[in-house]
């Protein structure tokens, strides 16, 4: 693909990008910012080659994660992506709790996941490419996400609802 | 594939759509304006000036150089006491010489 093209493909595709590199860091907007310019470099340097394997999209969005994940541990603000704890929140935590704090409530890879296809609206196969494991831990972090959102947003309306 | 296979998934399509409503009100940063480096383009210039300050430095000078002091003759010559003592001349071009070795040969 010509470096032109790749360009067009990047611009058209920057406000998903920028959203996705929000979330991959913890919806902090200066380190999202940080990301997605390093990995405009990454690809400009030919540090990350586009070898049209896949689609553009999933192909950027891993990039993106990757860079993000690099990010995190250089800050040292790291955990453990295969702990996969469930959702112990208290009454108090789910106090007045947004979109994206209930999301960021939940284990990495189901928040991942769970934002690759509702939010993005991409296929589980697609996510699984993303995240670089096989389709088969992503129905699983699928399955286990859809339980924990549901709980936590149950858990918000009551708490809405007592009040 | 199917992503969402079920009615019940509906509930997570309004929590993302809402989610998504709020994010739309953020404001993306602009796509960064991708420009050629032009590191290797400033390569042969960079030659090119080294060559020229070279050629510069080690250009050649017209001028004529003076030939006084070209040739500095040291003699060892015998005095009328028959005590030795040095001469020392300079000159433009050398129109004798002879070997300091040379006694040597003639002295044998």
């Amino acid at each position: 693909m010509k470096k032109r093209q790749l360009e067009n493909l990047l611009k058209e595709l920057h406000q998903e990008a920028y959203h996705w590199s929000r979330q991959c860091c913890s919806f902090d907007e200066d380190l999202a910012k940080d990301v997605l310019q390093q990995v405009y470099l990454k690809i400009l340097e030919g540090k990350a080659i586009y070898k049209e394997k896949s689609q553009i999209k999933t192909w950027l969005f891993s990039v993106i994660r990757f860079t993000a994940l690099e990010w995190k541990k250089k800050a040292k603000n790291t955990y453990s992506l295969e702990a996969e704890f469930d959702v112990a929140e208290t009454e108090q935590e789910i106090n007045a709790a947004s979109h994206e704090e209930l999301i960021e409530k939940l284990p990495e890879r189901q928040k991942e996941v769970l934002l690759l296809v509702f939010y993005h609206n991409l296929t589980l196969e697609k996510a699984a490419e993303i995240m670089e494991i096989r389709i088969g831990s992503v129905r699983t972090h699928y399955d286990r996400g859809k339980r924990n959102l549901k709980e936590l947003i149950l858990k918000k309306t009551l708490h809405e609802n007592n009040r | 594939m199917k992503t969402i296979d079920n009615s019940e998934d509906q509930d997570f399509q309004d929590f993302f759509s809402e989610m998504k409503a709020k994010d739309s009100a953020i404001a993306v940063p602009q796509f960064p304006r991708i420009r050629k480096s032009k590191s290797w383009g400033l390569i042969p210039i960079g030659i090119a000036a080294s060559l020229a300050l070279l050629a510069w430095f080690y250009r050649g000078d017209g001028s004529i150089q003076p030939l006084d002091h070209d040739v500095i003759i040291i003699t060892l010559e015998e005095g009328q006491n028959n005590e030795l003592q040095f001469k020392i001349e300079s000159t433009t071009e050398l129109e004798s010489w002879e070997s300091p070795t040379s006694s040597l040969l003639t002295d044998f």
